[in-house]
């Protein structure tokens, strides 16, 4: 115990300031040969295995990816699962690649099958499955193993809970996605899930963002307002303003939730007050 | 619900926009175009596109406003590929352009074939694969053709002569899906420009070139004998770590001043940053009438290349001037793990796998190798072999 405890110290002073590493073992696959010939991929060498897509995986906390590939003969499944920050990370690089027109399954927080592509997340982790095979049994033996890999994998089976406040009336359904930074391209917004809205013959963007405490929020809230050149001696909680980039922008806050609504004409503010409501009430 | 709270949008009205004009900072885009202004353009080889020597990586944005407000720069080549955001991103171009002219922008795409570690085609890497990717590229950009299709990430010169997948993208061309057909790089690139170079196949090459980049003496010299063949040249990664000097992002990078060296390389006929805010449009906007490196800039650049970083890159010619023999690129990695991303049971995976026990410097006097990144080999090296003798149970 001593030493164990000597160790651990001796580790702390040469290695401060690191993390709990996590190693993912890949489940095995049966009738399939495992090869897990690649490395673990980290932020620095993304690049190497996604080129160019790395990016957006980096702007949503990547912390690193294990890889594996199933073989039988020439058929071949390759496993990927990527490791996030946190589950609202996990969820925003999913619902980047998602689209609602897939066939939507219950698995993890939430997946999907599109032409023997099987991607899902489940807590920090997003998973993808991807197999060129048309055959039947080797397109059932994909969904088995994304099944396994969801057991083996620790961590939240919800939506992340935000997204809840978002009304049902008009919402265009898979299609909330969680944006880490420059939320309507500006710098200073950030960390917000958006959801799309359909009224009638107009299409509108609502975005949520929970900073973490009031003063925050109109901190975040004030700076908008002052890059639109709204600087009041009495701040309110409700403003209509132009956007240059953007176009009409509502904007409304309470506590530490703010909603931004943009698409909607200066002359929809009823529309825009019913959905700000709800999602502050 | 009609009644609107006191505290609703109503009462508000736009009383604020009266306002928002006396000092409109995020009205900036609409009075401060470039479009009008003289911007610096180069024609991108033999395909004669002339384009501004900005161009706009769109990989990252999801917001076609940003899109909207590059166009009104002044910017005319957008990038992006089948696989950007699962095709999200191809999808969001489409539905900005379709109410566009076809001939006032230029639009670039990506397809991948399948390829293994070692870039050669796999059993996957077939017409039909490709053919239906790029179908379906096609159908989320609302267009009957793009201007360059990029075949995706190439590293090994044999994929240029593939000819499955060649002359699948020629009969494109023959066709009229595509108007130029081009490759992208990222490993090997001076293997796979000079390569391009001597074939007449290709239009355009899309490479990573940056003022770190690794093998620049050889990346020039093949991107100048591929711009002399008339092979336009397109720059991608040239922020050389995404804007930032440090993993931590504490230390922002001189964007412009990067770009700025990307662009006074004459055969560099245009840039793809990728933008997600209107701040760094406008950054990089100023760069399309003004690419003259200030003194402050190449300092700035000068300072940074100086720093080492943690990043090996890679480049292997430490390799045969270690007289052990050592892998020394993949020592550097592990010591990235354990001090760059707080992994040392990744570090000492790595040592395992490459069964290193103890000091492997142990005994060898003075360092023969000369690290293009001025990295410490040997102090390094001392530093983490030391892991492989923590128990595992400690670093797990």
């Amino acid at each position: 115990m001593m030493k164990k405890s000597f160790i651990g110290s001796l580790l702390l002073i040469l290695f401060s300031g690191f993390l709990i590493a996590q190693d993912i073992n890949l489940p095995e696959l049966e009738g399939f040969k495992k090869i897990t010939k690649y490395p673990v991929f980290v932020p620095d060498n993304l690049w190497d295995f996604i080129d160019g897509a790395a990016d957006t995986y980096l702007a949503l906390g990547f912390a690193d990816l294990h890889v594996a590939e199933y073989k039988k003969g020439k058929e071949v499944i390759k496993a990927e699962i990527y490791r996030h920050r946190d589950h609202t990370m996990a969820f925003g690089i999913y619902a980047s690649e998602r689209s609602p027109s897939y066939r939507f399954i219950n698995l993890g927080s939430q997946g999907y099958i599109i032409d023997g592509v099987i991607n899902f997340f489940k807590g920090n982790y997003y998973i993808k499955l991807r197999t060129y095979s048309e055959k039947t049994k080797t397109l059932q033996a994909e969904e088995s193993l994304a099944r396994r890999i969801e057991g083996m994998l620790a961590g939240e089976k919800e939506l992340p809970a935000l997204l809840s406040r978002f009304p049902d009336d008009g919402r265009k359904m898979n299609e909330e996605t969680y944006i880490s930074e420059s939320v309507l391209g500006h710098q200073f917004l950030n960390k917000a899930f958006k959801a799309m809205y359909q009224s009638g013959n107009d299409s509108f963007s609502i975005y949520l963002m929970q900073s973490g405490s009031a003063d925050e929020t109109l901190k975040i809230a004030t700076e908008y307002l002052a890059a639109a050149g709204i600087e009041p001696d009495q701040l309110e909680n409700r403003y209509v303003f132009a956007d240059g980039y953007n176009g009409t922008i509502f904007l409304a806050w309470k506590d530490d939730l703010m909603v931004i609504i943009s698409g909607l004409a200066k002359d929809q503010a009823d529309i825009a007050e019913k959905y700000t409501s709800d999602i502050l009430k | 619900m009609k009644e609107i709270s006191r505290r609703g949008f109503l009462k508000k009205g736009m009383a604020g926009a009266g306002i928002v004009a006396v000092s409109p900072s995020i009205l900036a885009s609409t009075v401060s175009s470039n479009a009008e202004t003289d911007i610096i353009c180069r024609t991108l080889g033999k395909t004669g596109i002339i384009v501004p020597v900005i161009s706009f990586g769109v990989m990252r944005s999801d917001n076609s406003s940003l899109c909207k407000a590059a166009y009104d720069k002044g910017i005319r080549l957008f990038d992006t590929a089948n696989v950007y955001q699962g095709g999200n991103n191809e999808t969001m171009l489409g539905n900005l352009f379709r109410d566009f002219k076809r001939n006032s922008f230029f639009l670039a795409t990506k397809v991948k074939p399948v390829t293994d570690r070692e870039g050669k085609p796999t059993d996957q890497a077939t017409p039909e694969k490709f053919l239906e990717m790029f179908n379906t590229s096609l159908t989320r950009l609302q267009m009957d053709y793009v201007d360059i299709l990029y075949v995706h990430d190439l590293s090994n010169p044999e994929m240029l002569e593939y000819k499955p997948i060649l002359n699948t993208v020629r009969k494109l061309k023959e066709d009229g899906k595509i108007k130029f057909m081009g490759f992208s790089t990222h490993r090997n690139e001076h293997l796979m420009i000079d390569a391009a170079a001597g074939l007449g196949s290709w239009d355009v090459i899309l490479t990573s070139y940056n003022y770190k980049h690794a093998n620049l003496t050889e990346l020039n010299a093949a991107i100048k004998k591929a711009a002399a063949a008339g092979i336009g040249i397109v720059a991608m990664k040239t922020l050389a770590g995404g804007g930032w000097l440090d993993r931590e992002r504490t230390k922002p990078m001189n964007t412009s001043a990067a770009l700025k060296w990307v662009l006074s390389n004459p055969d560099v006929h245009t840039t793809i940053p990728g933008m997600t805010s209107f701040d760094q449009l406008e950054l990089n906007a100023k760069l399309l009438a003004d690419i003259s490196l200030t003194d402050t800039e190449k300092n700035d650049l000068l300072a940074d290349m100086a720093d080492p970083g943690l990043f090996c890159s890679g480049c292997q010619e430490c390799i045969p001037q270690c007289p052990r023999n050592l892998p020394v690129p993949d020592l550097m990695r592990s010591f990235m793990y354990a001090y760059g991303y707080s992994s040392p049971s990744m570090a000492k995976n790595l040592l395992e796998e490459l069964e290193i026990s103890g000091n492997p410097c142990e005994g060898c006097n003075d360092c023969l190798v000369s690290c293009s990144r001025r990295f410490r080999i040997k102090e390094k090296i001392a530093d983490i072999s030391r892991l492989v003798n923590m128990p595992t149970e400690f670093l797990a």
